[in-house]
């Protein structure tokens, strides 16, 4: 069963670090590095994107004694979903001032 | 007797094992570096389905220079492989081995303070605290092992149920159970080497039988805490006084604590080990048992 929860903020950036560049073919560790996240907490997000269809993989050949490499980018649909997040986020932002003045 | 034999050859059949699982690396030191050593293991934990996750961590270890950047990031993918689902069947085993140890905990620890233990008892319970945290994470690495699961549950039952039988079922039976020579060798010698075989048979493996056997142990030796934890809470400081005798109550309980806790980790040392020979054995027995001469063709060649 599909779950609808809204992603974490980490699930965010992660999908807004790949959301950068859509076409490029990423890294793991790449994105630890530019997410600031723990290996632990990337590998399962990544795993979770790929189950829902957000996320495409690859494997890059090895080259010498260096052993293969996993890829990652966003799928057509993990674009989509980029998208309509920003979205939202972008109409709740513009709603919070309103809100926030009325509380004044 | 038997006790003294498996705390003598434990040490030795370790080294043993680890000679020859890689005799090289006594003489040349290891040949992976620890995060690629630990990352692997944490990997091969990984259910099928997830296989290609855990290639794609190794994959990634290997293009990182700096040790501690190395560990860094195999620490991180080894705590994310040892809980990324599905867990399958092994998840329930599990939460029945969590909610065992918690039973035993809070009634140890209702017991030490509910009777006023001291100082020392509360660090008993510390101990038993890190000695159940332990288990339970060698256990979940255990049961993610394909088919350890149930025969390693199973075998956890059978040695406890086969403890009991011998040493009966009551309260007072626990607290005063002293085994006569023979039962002492079915309990540390016959049960978990019969353990260990089934595991080898139920397996085809060896190896199998091995982590059947180290689940088996501790599962019995959660098992076998709370049994006795409830038996102390049952008795309290009544029942028959102890032979050494000028105990209070309180000297009376915490004794009886104390008891279990050496049962703990002695009983799941034994079983762990003798199960390990049990594996062994087995596995070395159907390895030399001839394969049965089968016919090349069902049907004779007929000769045009």
């Amino acid at each position: 069963m599909q779950r609808n929860r809204p992603p974490s903020p980490q699930t965010v950036n992660v999908l807004q670090a790949l959301a950068a560049d859509p076409a490029r073919w990423r890294y793991g560790y790449d994105l630890v590095s530019e997410v600031n996240l723990k290996s632990g907490s990337l590998y399962p997000i990544l795993v979770r994107l790929a189950d829902r269809g957000l996320l495409e993989t690859s494997w890059e050949p090895g080259v010498g004694s260096r052993p293969p490499r996993h890829l990652y980018r966003l799928t057509g649909a993990g674009r989509e979903f980029v998208a309509a997040l920003s979205a939202a986020r972008r109409d709740r932002g513009a709603a919070r001032p309103h809100r926030r003045l009325s509380e004044v | 007797m038997p006790f003294f034999i498996v705390f003598l050859v434990t040490p030795i059949a370790v080294a043993v094992a680890l000679y020859r699982r890689n005799p090289r690396r006594f003489l040349d030191g290891p040949s992976e570096d620890a995060p690629l050593r630990l990352l692997g293991w944490a990997v091969s934990l990984l259910s099928p389905q997830r296989a290609e996750w855990g290639q794609a961590m190794l994959g990634e270890l290997g293009h990182l220079d700096g040790r501690l950047r190395r560990m860094r990031f195999a620490l991180g993918c080894a705590g994310a492989a040892l809980v990324l689902p599905p867990w399958g069947r092994a998840a329930a085993g599990l939460w029945a081995m969590i909610g065992l140890t918690a039973a035993s905990f809070t009634l140890f620890a209702g017991l030490t303070a509910g009777y006023r233990l001291g100082v020392g008892d509360w660090i008993a319970l510390a101990v038993v605290g890190i000695i159940c945290v332990g288990y339970l994470l060698g256990a979940s690495v255990l049961l993610r092992r394909p088919g350890v699961a149930l025969p390693g549950l199973l075998g956890g039952v059978f040695a406890t149920v086969a403890g009991l039988g011998m040493s009966g079922f009551t309260a007072v039976d626990q607290v005063t159970f002293i085994p006569d020579p023979w039962q002492q060798w079915v309990r540390v010698i016959a049960v978990p080497a019969a353990i260990g075989a089934a595991g080898t048979l139920w397996g085809r493996d060896p190896a199998a039988g091995r982590h059947v056997a180290r689940l088996a142990a501790l599962s019995a030796g959660l098992l076998q805490l709370l049994y006795a934890t409830v038996a102390v809470a049952i008795l309290g400081g009544g029942g028959p006084p102890d032979q050494d005798g000028g105990f209070t109550v309180r000297g009376t309980v915490s004794d009886r604590l104390g008891n279990n806790i050496v049962d703990l980790v002695v009983s799941t040392l034994i079983i762990a080990m003798v199960g390990w020979a049990g594996a062994a054995l087995a596995g070395y027995l159907v390895r030399r048992k001839p394969a049965p001469a089968v016919p090349l063709a069902t049907r004779p060649v007929r000769e045009a």
